[in-house]
């Protein structure tokens, strides 16, 4: 995909998918260490090793054995284009921890693009879940937590939609400050 | 490397970034890419297309021809870069969709 970002929407979607009540996003960005890394881990229903095996495998097509679409085998062939991988870890009934790494430097590597956006869009399409940003540089690091939109909407008494602009301008202010060039 | 029943042709379409055929290309079409994974051979699946294209020498690795035999979507191989390939199918009549 063009932008790393569209693979985030498409992991998180499925962790929201397989019914999970808690999801945070990791993303580390080093130069020093020549990595680029994005963990989504979560609580929900989790993975057999058959259901894993199944769904990085892009030629397993049936809708029973496939409840994800191609999205993992496109993110393992960015990941592994990049001198990276994708690892999948699983349990069942506890939930499920993805990372796709990257080398920082691989001319491969798409831009993360909009992750702000991204990031707001999930929180809002997805209110039951309780939702955990981090984002890590050799300059420092934030998170941001979706309970920041659900304190202001009480504080503000507004709605959710009120708080996209403001929390993606947030977003993008941290990111500035911790100079993620991603 | 493998080949298929004759079929029709729809349209031609270039493009190394995946999702973007898996979004946009009609069933039918042929698929010239530099990429030369075995998700390509899926999405070709998928998409019903009729024909990939491998700019440039690219081959896929033996396991994704296999698929490609199984799945009878016909894979061709070429030393000429995307923009020569694309200009001899554009001679023969064939043309874009998207």
């Amino acid at each position: 995909m063009r932008e790393l970002s569209l693979h985030i929407l498409d992991i998180v979607t499925n962790s929201i998918e397989a019914e999970a009540s808690r999801v945070i996003l990791w993303l580390e960005e080093s130069v020093e260490k020549n990595l680029f890394s994005i963990t989504v881990r979560d609580n929900g229903r989790g993975m057999s090793q058959e259901m894993i095996d199944a769904v990085i495998d892009p030629f397993v097509t049936t809708r029973t054995t496939r409840p994800v679409g191609m999205g993992l085998p496109l993110l393992r062939q960015a990941a592994t284009s990049c001198g990276g991988e994708l690892r999948i870890k699983s349990r069942i009934g506890k939930g499920t921890t993805l990372t796709a790494s990257f080398l920082h430097n691989s001319l491969n590597r798409s831009p993360l693009g909009g992750i702000a956006e991204t990031v707001v869009n999930l929180i809002i399409g997805a209110p039951d879940v309780h939702f955990l940003y981090g984002h890590r540089t050799d300059a420092g690091c934030f998170t941001f937590d979706s309970y920041w939109i659900y304190a202001r909407m009480a504080e503000l008494d507004c709605s959710q939609y009120m708080l996209v602009e403001p929390a993606q301008k947030w977003i993008m202010e941290r990111l500035q400050s911790i100079a993620s060039t991603a | 490397m493998a080949s298929s029943r004759e079929r029709d042709v729809s349209s031609v379409c270039i493009s190394d970034i995946l999702s973007d055929v898996m979004a946009k290309v009609p069933r039918d079409a042929i698929w010239i890419t530099n990429q030369a994974h075995e998700n390509v051979i899926a999405i070709a699946f998928f998409k019903e297309l009729t024909a990939v294209i491998f700019t440039n020498g690219a081959v896929p690795a033996m396991d994704a021809i296999d698929k490609a035999n199984i799945k009878k979507i016909a894979l061709y191989s070429c030393d000429l870069n995307a923009f020569d390939i694309a200009g001899r199918l554009y001679t023969l009549g064939l043309r874009g969709s998207y």
